[in-house]
C-alpha cells in the first residue's frame, strides 16, 4: 500500500457541508405530518406512581394523544447481553410497573402539534405519587448491607483481582500511603442533545432517525421490545454532534417515541432539553477510591490494592472499571483490585468520556506521586523503577510500549529536572503555589468486528459503506483516505457512507476502537474490489478516468465487493494491547484557592497520524499558558 | 411555559399604563432571566410587555459629573462605554465577568438588577419547599445542599444569595435607581433597592410590581477611578461568583482617605461592607489593616454545612482586592 494521503493535511470532506449548516444532524430531519414529544418525568427520586391524571393536559392546545403506563403496550424485554451482566443502560422497558428509581425518570411522552404544546401540556399533567426516602450518597448506611461486589466489566475483564500477599507485603513496606480520592457525578453535555424521530412506515416496518453511537446495538434493541425482524427496524444517523460517552447505550426514549408513533399514527421526535440531560440518559457515577500502596527501601512497589466504591441505579448493574489499569499499569508482586457497587436513586450511571479509566488513573497516578514523595524519588524515577516490562496481569508482553521513551521527551521539553522540586516551597509573585506534576496516560487499544462494502460506480467514483458513525472526530475523512489508498484513486473519487443500520455491521463508536476496527474492513473491501477488476482480467489502471471505462465494458452496472475483518484472535492472546503517553503539568494554587494550570505537555509515541490537521488540533492545547 | 399574552410599547408612559393594575404582567428586557425562569416553571406571567424599544438606552454624563445609564443599555454597551471604563472601572470588570458575550449583549442594566437568584430549590420546582417561590414551604436549602447560599443577613426563612456581579459594583458606588409608576417617579437609592430575606423571601427589591426601571444613576466618585472587581468562582469564565469584591480606595500617600467596598456571592443582596470601610478608614493601606477590616465584617457571619468555606474565602477575597487597588498607579 502507497501511503500517499496517511498523514497529510486533508481538509474535512465533510467540513463544508458543516460550515454551510447542510450536515443533517438527528433533530434536522423533516418528516411529514412530523408530530413533537416530550417527556413526562418523575419529581420524586424513589417510590411509587399511584396516579397519573392528564385530564387537564388531554384538552390543552395541540394536544394528540398522551402515552402512559395506562395506555402503554406490552413491550418485550431488551437483549439480555446489553442491558444485563454489568452493561451500561437499563435493563427495565419503561411504562410496564408503577415504581420510581431516580428522579427525572420517564413516566410518559405527551404529543402534540408543536413543541411548545407538548411541552405546555406536559406541564399540567399531575402525577401523584406515594414517595419513600431516596438513597443518594455513597456512603448511606441504608445501602451497605446490600452492597454488590460485580464480577465483571460488561461481562468482560475481572473486576475483583488478587495477586501475591497483599497484607503481609504492605506490612513489611519501608515505605507506604493509605489515601482516598473521589471523583463527582460527570455529565455528558454535547451540544447536540438526544433526539429521536420515529415513523412506522407500515404496521411492522419502523424508521428511526436518531443520535446514536451504536446503529446495530439500536437496531437490535429496538426490533426486540417491539417483536420485529431486526431488518424491519431502520436506524439512520449520518452525523452526531459530539456524545462525551453520552448515545451509546440503551434508553427508554427511542422506546417510547416508537410507541408514540404507533398511537398516534404519525412520525413522532422526540429531542431532550438540555436539562434532560442530567436525568434521561446517564451519566458517570461518583467514585471513592482508596489505595494503599507500599514500596521498598529503594522505591520498588511491593503492595497495591486500589478499592473502589461507586453506585449503580436500581436498574442496572454498571459498574465504572476504576481498578483496571491499576492491574498491570506498574510491576508490583501484590496487587489487589476490588470494585463495590452501591445501589443508589441516582440517574442509571454509564462510561463517560472513557468508562473507569479516567477517575481511575487520575486516582492511581495521584496516589503514586504522594508515594514517590513518601519515598523521596523523583516521581519520573519511581515510574521507572516500577516500569513494567510485561503485562504481569495477563502474564504476556506487550504488542509494543513506548511508554519510557515518552517520560524521556516529555521530561526533557518540560525542563522537568530543573523544576524546584520540594513539595509547596515554591511561589509565585502573587501568593500562589506552584506544583509540578506529571502522569503515565494509559488506554486499552481494542479493535472490533466490523464490515464494509465497497462499490464501482459508472462514473468512475468507488462508494464505500460501512454501519459506522461520524461522532465529529472526522470518520468520513479518515475512511475516504484508507479507500482512497487502497486504491490509488483521489480522495474526491471516494464516497464514503455511513450511519444507516442497512450498510455492513461496524461496532459502537466508543472504546477508541472505530479506526482500529472499521479502517480494516475499508481496507480490505477495496482490496476485495481490486481483486474483482482483477478477476474480470482488467487489470486496476492507475488513471481513475479509466474507470468508469472499464465498468463500461464489462457490461455490469457496477461491481461490489464486501470484507469483514476481525481482531487477530492469535495476536490478541499472545500480546497485551495499550496506548501509552505521559502527562506533564504546572500547576498555580492562589491564595483564594482558585487552580490554574499553566502548562500541559503531553507526549505520545512517535506514530503516523492519519491527518496531520486533526492532529494538530488535539495536539495544541500543549502549549495555552 | 404557560401561555401569556404579549404586547410591545414605544414609550415608558405607556409600559407603566400598560401594567398598571396588573400584577400578574412583567416587563420583558433582554429575556436571559425572565423566560428562562417561565420555561422551568418558576415565573407564570400571563402577561409581557416587551420594553426593548424605550428610548433609555443612553449612557451620558450628569451635570454633577456623575453617569446616568437608561435602564435598557446592555450590559456590554456599559462595560465597555469609556465614560464607565474610564471613571468607574469597578463597574466595567463586574459586568465582564458575568455570563458570557451573547448573554451580555442582550441582558438590559434593568434585567439585571432584578434578575432572580440562583439557589437550586428556588429554580427547580420539583422541590416542594421554597419560601421565596412559594411562601410558607418552608426553605429546601437550610439543610440541604447549600454550597452557594448566603453567610450574612440571611434569615431562617431563607438563605438564597443575589447571583448579580453589576449590583456588586453599583452598591459600591452609592448608585440611585430611578424608577417610574403609575403615579410618578421615585428615586430609590442603591442600599434600598434589594432587602434581605426577613420574613418576607418572596420580595427580592423594594420595587412595586407596576414600576418601571428608567435609569440608573452614578454619582461622581473621584476615586472611584481607583477600583478593581474580583470573583471567586469554581470555573475561570461563565458562572456565578462564589464570592466577590468590589473596592474603590482614595489614598493619600499610603493613608486609606476614603474606601468603598461590597460583596456578592454572600448576601440575599449586595453587601456594603460598611465595616471594613470604617476600619480601614485612616489607617495605612497594607494587608494587617485589610485582614483586620475583613475579620470585622465576617465577624457575623454564619456558615452551613456546605458553604463555611465562603467565610474565610471572603475575608481572603476582601484582602486581595483592596491590595490589588493600592497597588494601583
Ligand atoms: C447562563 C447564564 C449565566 C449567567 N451568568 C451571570 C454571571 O456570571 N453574573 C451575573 O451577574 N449574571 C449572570 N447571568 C444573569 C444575567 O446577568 C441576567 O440574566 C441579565 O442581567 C438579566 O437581564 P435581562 O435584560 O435579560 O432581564 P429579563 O430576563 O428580561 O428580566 C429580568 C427581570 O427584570 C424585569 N425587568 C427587566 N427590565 C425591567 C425594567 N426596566 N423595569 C422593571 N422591571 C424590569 C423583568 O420583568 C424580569 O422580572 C447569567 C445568565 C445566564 C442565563
Amino acid at each position: 500500500m502507497s501511503a500517499t494521503l496517511i498523514g497529510q493535511r486533508l481538509t474535512r470532506v465533510d467540513g463544508r457541508l458543516k460550515v454551510m449548516g447542510q450536515a443533517t444532524y438527528a433533530a434536522e430531519f423533516a418528516r411529514p405530518k412530523l408530530a413533537y414529544g416530550v417527556l413526562v418525568q418523575s419529581t420524586i427520586a424513589n417510590g411509587r406512581v399511584t396516579k397519573i391524571d392528564i385530564s387537564t393536559a388531554k384538552s390543552a392546545p395541540g394536544v394528540i394523544a398522551i402515552l402512559t403506563r395506562e395506555n402503554a403496550p406490552q413491550f418485550k424485554p431488551y437483549p439480555d447481553d446489553l442491558t444485563k451482566k454489568g452493561a451500561p443502560g437499563e435493563d427495565r422497558v419503561p411504562l410496564q410497573d408503577a415504581e420510581i428509581h431516580y428522579a427525572g425518570q420517564h413516566l410518559g411522552i405527551v404529543v402534540a402539534e408543536s413543541f411548545e404544546q407538548a411541552v405546555h401540556a406536559t406541564s399540567l399533567v399531575r402525577v401523584t405519587y406515594q414517595p419513600q426516602p431516596p438513597v443518594v450518597m455513597l456512603d448511606d448506611e441504608r445501602v451497605q448491607k446490600n452492597a454488590i461486589w460485580p464480577e465483571r466489566f460488561i461481562g468482560r475483564e475481572s473486576l475483583q483481582v488478587k495477586r501475591g500477599d497483599i497484607n503481609a507485603a504492605l506490612a513489611t513496606a519501608a515505605h507506604k500511603i493509605d489515601v482516598v480520592y473521589s471523583t463527582p457525578v460527570e455529565n455528558h453535555n454535547p451540544i447536540e442533545t438526544y433526539s429521536t424521530t420515529a415513523e412506522w412506515e407500515a404496521p411492522d416496518r419502523l424508521l428511526i432517525h436518531e443520535a446514536t453511537r451504536g446503529i446495530k446495538q439500536l437496531q437490535r434493541i429496538i426490533a426486540n421490545v417491539f417483536g420485529l425482524p431486526r431488518e424491519n427496524v431502520h436506524i439512520i444517523c449520518p452525523f452526531i454532534g459530539g456524545a462525551f460517552g453520552s448515545k451509546g447505550f440503551q434508553w427508554s426514549h427511542t422506546v417510547l417515541a416508537a410507541a408514540a408513533a404507533k398511537l398516534v399514527q404519525r412520525p413522532v421526535k422526540l429531542t431532550f432539553t438540555r436539562p434532560q440531560m442530567f436525568d434521561s440518559a446517564g451519566q458517570r457515577a461518583r467514585t471513592e477510591q482508596r489505595f494503599s500502596i507500599g514500596a521498598d527501601k529503594n522505591g520498588k512497589l511491593m503492595a497495591l490494592r486500589h478499592a473502589t466504591t461507586t453506585h449503580c441505579s436500581p436498574v442496572s448493574e454498571y459498574t465504572e472499571p476504576c481498578g483496571n489499569m491499576s492491574r498491570m499499569l506498574y510491576s508490583c508482586p501484590n496487587v489487589e483490585v476490588s470494585h463495590r457497587l452501591v445501589r443508589l436513586n441516582l440517574t442509571t450511571p454509564c462510561p463517560m468520556r472513557a468508562p473507569g479509566e479516567a477517575p481511575g488513573v487520575f486516582a492511581l497516578e495521584s496516589a503514586l506521586d504522594e508515594l514517590a514523595n513518601e519515598t523521596g524519588l523523583d516521581p519520573v524515577e519511581f515510574r521507572l523503577r516500577n516500569y513494567a516490562d510485561i503485562d504481569e496481569y495477563e502474564n504476556r508482553p506487550w504488542s509494543s510500549k513506548k511508554l519510557r521513551e515518552c517520560y524521556e521527551r516529555g521530561a526533557k521539553k518540560f525542563d522537568w529536572s530543573k523544576r524546584t522540586r520540594k513539595a509547596g516551597s515554591l511561589r509565585g509573585a502573587d501568593g500562589s503555589q506552584i506544583g509540578f506534576g506529571m502522569a503515565t496516560a494509559i488506554y486499552p487499544a481494542g479493535q472490533q468486528k466490523a464490515g464494509a462494502t465497497a462499490i464501482l460506480n459508472k462514473d468512475g467514483t468507488v462508494t464505500v459503506r460501512s454501519a459506522t458513525h461520524e461522532i465529529g472526530t472526522g470518520t468520513y475523512t479518515a475512511m475516504s483516505q484508507f479507500a482512497a489508498d487502497t486504491l490509488g484513486i483521489p480522495i474526491e473519487k471516494i464516497r464514503f457512507e455511513l450511519g444507516d443500520s442497512q450498510f455492513p455491521e461496524a461496532p459502537n463508536n466508543g472504546g477508541s476502537w472505530l479506526t482500529s476496527s472499521v479502517a480494516p474492513a475499508v481496507m480490505g473491501a477495496c482490496r476485495e474490489l481490486k481483486k474483482k477488476v482483477v478477476d474480470l482480467g482488467e487489470s486496476w489502471p492507475n488513471d481513475p478516468a479509466q474507470l468508469a471505462n472499464l465498468l463500461a465494458r464489462s457490461g455490469q452496472e457496477q461491481i461490489q465487493a464486501e470484507f469483514i475483518s476481525e481482531p487477530n484472535k492469535e495476536e490478541r492472546e499472545k500480546f497485551s494491547f495499550f496506548s501509552y503517553g505521559a502527562v506533564f503539568v504546572e500547576v498555580h494554587v492562589d491564595p483564594l484557592g482558585q487552580v490554574r494550570v499553566k502548562r500541559v505537555i503531553l507526549i505520545l509515541p512517535n506514530t503516523t497520524w492519519r491527518c496531520t490537521r486533526t492532529h494538530r488540533n488535539l495536539t495544541s492545547i500543549s502549549s495555552t499558558s | 411555559m404557560n401561555p401569556f399574552s404579549y404586547s410591545r410599547v414605544a414609550d415608558p408612559g405607556e409600559a407603566v399604563h400598560t401594567l398598571a393594575g396588573k400584577p400578574q404582567g412583567k416587563f420583558l428586557g433582554g429575556g436571559t432571566n425572565l423566560i428562562d425562569l417561565m420555561k422551568m416553571g418558576v415565573e407564570t406571567p400571563n402577561e409581557l410587555v416587551d420594553i426593548n424599544r424605550l428610548p433609555l438606552t443612553q449612557i451620558e454624563e450628569l451635570p454633577d459629573k456623575g453617569v446616568r445609564i437608561g435602564a435598557l443599555a446592555r450590559n456590554s454597551d456599559v462595560a465597555e462605554h469609556e465614560l464607565i471604563k474610564t471613571r468607574y472601572p469597578v463597574l466595567s470588570l463586574a459586568l465582564l465577568s458575568g455570563a458570557s458575550p451573547q448573554l451580555r449583549n442582550m441582558a438590559t442594566v434593568g434585567g439585571n438588577l432584578l434578575q432572580r437568584t440562583r439557589c437550586y430549590y428556588f429554580y427547580d420546582p420539583a422541590f416542594p419547599a421554597c419560601n421565596k417561590r412559594k411562601p410558607g414551604s418552608g426553605c429546601g436549602a437550610l439543610d440541604g445542599y447549600n454550597r452557594i447560599h448566603a453567610i450574612l443577613g440571611q434569615s431562617d426563612q431563607c438563605i438564597a444569595t443575589h447571583p448579580s456581579d453589576m449590583c456588586v459594583a453599583l452598591a459600591a458606588l452609592d448608585a440611585v435607581v430611578r424608577v417610574r409608576g403609575p403615579k410618578g417617579e421615585r428615586e430609590i437609592s442603591f442600599g434600598n433597592f434589594h432587602r434581605l430575606p426577613g420574613n418576607t423571601p418572596e420580595r427580592d427589591t423594594n420595587l412595586a410590581p407596576d414600576e418601571l426601571i428608567v435609569s440608573v444613576d452614578l454619582p461622581a466618585i473621584s476615586f472611584a477611578a481607583r477600583s478593581h472587581y474580583l470573583k471567586v468562582r469554581d470555573r475561570a469564565s461563565y458562572a456565578f461568583a462564589l464570592v466577590s469584591v468590589a473596592a474603590a480606595l482614595d489614598l493619600d500617600s499610603n493613608k486609606v482617605k476614603a474606601a468603598r467596598v461590597a460583596l456578592g456571592g454572600v448576601a440575599h443582596k449586595p453587601w456594603r461592607a460598611h465595616k471594613v470601610e470604617t476600619e480601614i478608614n485612616g489607617k495605612s493601606a497594607d494587608e494587617n489593616t485589610f485582614r483586620a477590616a475583613a475579620e470585622a465584617e465576617l465577624a457575623a457571619a454564619k456558615g452551613y454545612k456546605y458553604n463555611s468555606f465562603k467565610i474565610e474565602l471572603a475575608k481572603r477575597a476582601i484582602v486581595c482586592a483592596l491590595s490589588t487597588v493600592a497597588a494601583m498607579a
